[in-house]
């Protein structure tokens, strides 16, 4: 991963689609540029998980989905003490998680 | 297609277990056969179903491991993994064989064992069914993905967690009076949430989801025969009948469907089962759903056709869905206290559900049973099949 | 004990004053009330007849657990432990789990081991907690040493508390890297770890005053989690 999160647009119909597809969920197109995934939006739900893998040595982890202002929605972590449906957040990226030696970077909300 | 019966169903004890994962499925096969009492009609295809023994276990190829466990030889084998839909996938295959005419005895089989290794890595290996870049990732476990709709559901329909609750306290109830049940421990509404000492009780596990709202972690296996008209007839008996199956999918990662709290895939499951069975939600008498975790019931029984959508608690509530309910959901115990070996458990489900058509349930038996309706739920609803039995004669 | 001989004194550690533990009554989910309460010298030998079928029960590291537990409260009954406590969880008076530690000096208190014999309950966590109560709240300590021997106990105290490395003082237990809890931590956690209340009736007092053992062979099957067979 190039440290960005990517989704595609279709070449014909123009839908974002999050995570990428071989197919256009909306068409059926077969070609796509790649578009960054990012910026503002809005909680849409969020947990506090303490059922995780080995890699993770916290407590818990905040998990949450949020719709962006574009109308794509995301998974992500979210990096707020006082979470709320609702809430105003945008995307950073950061290590979502260590798999051995390697970082993996991926979407964090932090309110704004 | 040609109907198709089944003729005998079996499963283990579930929980944890010292037996091999061979073991486990010869079990609960060799319980099934001999429920359908098959004299010398021979097993034409064994179908296993199984979603960890790769990884787990170390052992793959596990439909041709069962034929040499139960020397059926030279009988068709086929291993079915299809995350926690596993086991109602594989007899639907099962069933497809049988109702195209290439078969006439299926052996459907499923089997889990996942204790053997530590419950993070449990966890993470039913993780693994995840999107990989989208959810898995970020920390993602289907307690999380629960967790996420769990909060979603409950603020929409205005589902408090007392319900959930109930959901726990009904199914462990029930559990506590099937001899198979992983947890046969009764639970009350103080002790896992009004207390003060409820908060130990019942940690937190993906809020607003604690550990009485989700399934343990369990070894196991389910099995069943199914068999052609044919044989129905020469085995004589009672007669159960696979009246429609139902599948259907959806979006692999959760937050790309248009409306996360829309089980979809389980209304169209749900359609073409009642569909092809020629039946409505309305005549069936014993249901049991994949309560995973407990909001998965309240949301599946309305998905189902049972309750309108945003209703399901206040069935609950109202006391419909107990065993001496109206409408009784789960007399097995469900996933929540039956226990949940992941690829055995769509499978164990319509074992449940044959026992209730024969009226073999003893204390948890349900009243005259005649319609049954299954739903096994994969991967976080992206795969779900659903099933309709209905007891004939 | 008037009359012990002068090596019998020379062997024995010196013993700093304890507090008792305030026994105290907690709700678990099934709806069951489990008394806690400390015990006394002289129950060692009924504890002990619980442990020791539990010596080969390899699932969960029982084993392990339950030949020292079987060793710690062998010294204790015979004086060559200094300053150990044991407390034990009472179900309608049932033996339904057991902990210990000690106390290293007036500061640092040293947890032993949990063993839960009634599983699925909590039982364990709650028992952890009441000694950690012990330690820091009732004998005013600021630090309790703690190991884990088996991933469950991993996963229950290091995680949960969450504790806090301290990988230089090996515990006494043949050398197991030690974690700290520290009083502060444990007043955070306290709200979400420690349960109960008091002061227990006097019917509860009664019924929990003698200990019963379950059969062995519910505790075997118990802990193993082995049910009678189907079919
Ligand atoms: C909820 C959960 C995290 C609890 O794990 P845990 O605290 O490590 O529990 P343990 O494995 O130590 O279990 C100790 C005892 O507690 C009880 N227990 C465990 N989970 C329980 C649950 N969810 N409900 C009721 N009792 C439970 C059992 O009696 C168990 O005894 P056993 O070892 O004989 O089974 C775990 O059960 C879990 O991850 N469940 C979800 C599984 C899942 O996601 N499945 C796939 C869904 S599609
Ligand atoms: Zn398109």
């Amino acid at each position: 991963m190039s440290g960005k999160v990517y989704g595609m647009k279709c070449n014909s119909c123009g839908t974002v689609s999050y995570p990428k597809h071989a197919v256009c969920p909306d068409c059926r197109n077969e070609r796509f540029e790649e578009v960054a995934i990012g910026g503002e939006g809005k909680v849409l739900t969020y947990t506090d998980v303490y059922a995780l893998a080995i890699e993770y040595e916290t407590r818990y982890l905040r998990l949450a989905i949020v719709e962006l202002d574009d109308g794509i929605r995301v998974t992500g972590q979210l990096l707020d003490d006082e979470p709320k449906l609702g809430m105003r957040v945008k995307t950073i990226l950061g290590t979502v998680r260590q798999s051995g030696e390697t970082a993996i970077q991926g979407l964090q909300f932090v309110s704004v | 297609m040609k109907p198709v019966y089944i003729a005998g169903a079996g499963m283990t004890q579930f929980g944890r277990s010292e037996w091999t994962l061979m073991q486990l499925a010869s079990v609960a096969s060799l319980a099934a056969l001999h429920h359908a009492n098959l004299g010398d009609i021979r097993v034409d295809g064994v179908v296993v179903a199984n979603m960890g023994a790769a990884r787990v276990n170390r052992q793959t190829a596990l439909g041709s491991a069962l034929v040499d466990q139960l020397a059926l030889y030279p009988a068709t084998a086929e291993s079915v993994e299809n995350g926690p839909a596993s086991g109602a996938s594989a007899v639907k295959i099962g069933v497809q064989a049988i109702a195209s005419g290439m078969a006439d005895v299926v052996l459907v089989t499923g089997v889990e064992r996942m204790r053997v290794v530590n419950g993070l890595e449990g966890t993470d290996f039913v993780a693994s069914l995840s999107h990989p870049e989208a959810e898995y990732i970020y920390g993602v476990t289907l307690p999380a993905l629960a967790g996420m709709f769990a909060r979603l559901f409950m603020d929409k329909f205005g589902v408090e967690r007392k319900h959930l609750a109930m959901v726990a306290i009904k199914n462990h109830e029930n559990a506590a009076k099937n001899p198979y049940a992983h947890i046969q421990q009764t639970v009350t509404m103080e002790g896992i949430l009004t207390l003060p000492e409820a908060a130990v009780n019942n940690p937190p596990i993906a809020e607003p989801l604690h550990m009485f709202d989700c399934c343990p972690v369990s070894d196991g296996a389910a099995s069943l025969v199914l068999v052609s008209e044919d044989v129905a007839a020469k085995l004589g008996g009672p007669k159960v009948r696979v009246a429609g199956i139902g599948q259907a999918t959806d979006t692999h990662a959760v937050h790309e469907r248009e409306d996360p709290t829309d089980l979809k895939s389980v209304r169209i499951a749900a359609k073409t089962a009642f569909d092809r069975a020629g039946l409505k939600p309305q005549d069936v008498d014993v249901v049991e759903l994949h309560d995973a975790f407990t909001i998965l019931e309240i949301a599946e029984s309305e998905a189902s056709g049972f309750f309108p959508r945003g209703e399901g608690h206040k069935a609950l509530e109202r006391g419909e869905t107990r065993l001496d309910g109206a409408l009784p959901i789960n007399p097995s115990g469900g996933l929540k206290a039956k226990g949940h070996p992941v690829g055995a458990t769509g499978v164990a489900q319509l074992v449940e559900l044959v026992w209730q058509l024969r009226g073999e349930c003893d204390a948890r038996q349900v009243k005259d049973a005649k319609v049954a309706y299954a739903c096994n739920f994969g991967g976080f609803g992206n795969n779900v099949v659903a099933s309709v039995l209905q007891r004939e004669a | 004990m008037g009359n012990i001989s002068e090596l019998e004194v020379l062997l024995r550690p010196p013993a700093m004053d304890m507090p008792v533990y305030p026994p105290k009554a907690i709700t678990l989910a099934s709806g069951e009330t489990m008394v806690v309460r400390q015990v006394a010298r002289e129950e060692v030998p009924t504890l002990l007849e619980a442990i020791y079928p539990l010596l080969w029960v390899e699932r969960d590291f029982y084993d392990i657990v339950a030949a020292r537990l079987f060793g710690e409260l062998l010294a204790y009954k015979r004086y060559r432990v200094k300053d150990e406590y044991v407390l034990v969880g009472l179900i309608d008076g049932v033996l339904a789990g057991m902990v210990n530690g000690r106390l290293v000096d007036e500061k640092t208190g040293m947890s032993y081991h949990t063993l839960t014999i009634r599983r699925g309950l909590r039982v364990g966590s709650h028992l952890f907690a009441a000694k950690m109560e012990y330690h820091i709240e009732h004998c005013q300590q600021e630090e309790v040493l703690i190991v884990a021997e088996s991933p469950i106990g991993f996963r229950r105290w290091m995680i949960e508390y969450p504790l806090e490395k301290k990988f230089e003082v090996q515990h006494e237990m043949g050398g197991v890297p030690s974690w700290l809890l520290p009083k502060d931590v444990y007043y955070a956690a306290k709200p979400r770890l420690v349960a109960g209340h008091r002061p227990i009736s006097d019917e509860l007092m009664k019924s929990s005053a003698t200990i019963i053992l379950p059969e062995e062979e519910t505790v075997v099957r118990q802990v193993a989690g082995e049910k009678e067979e189907q079919q």
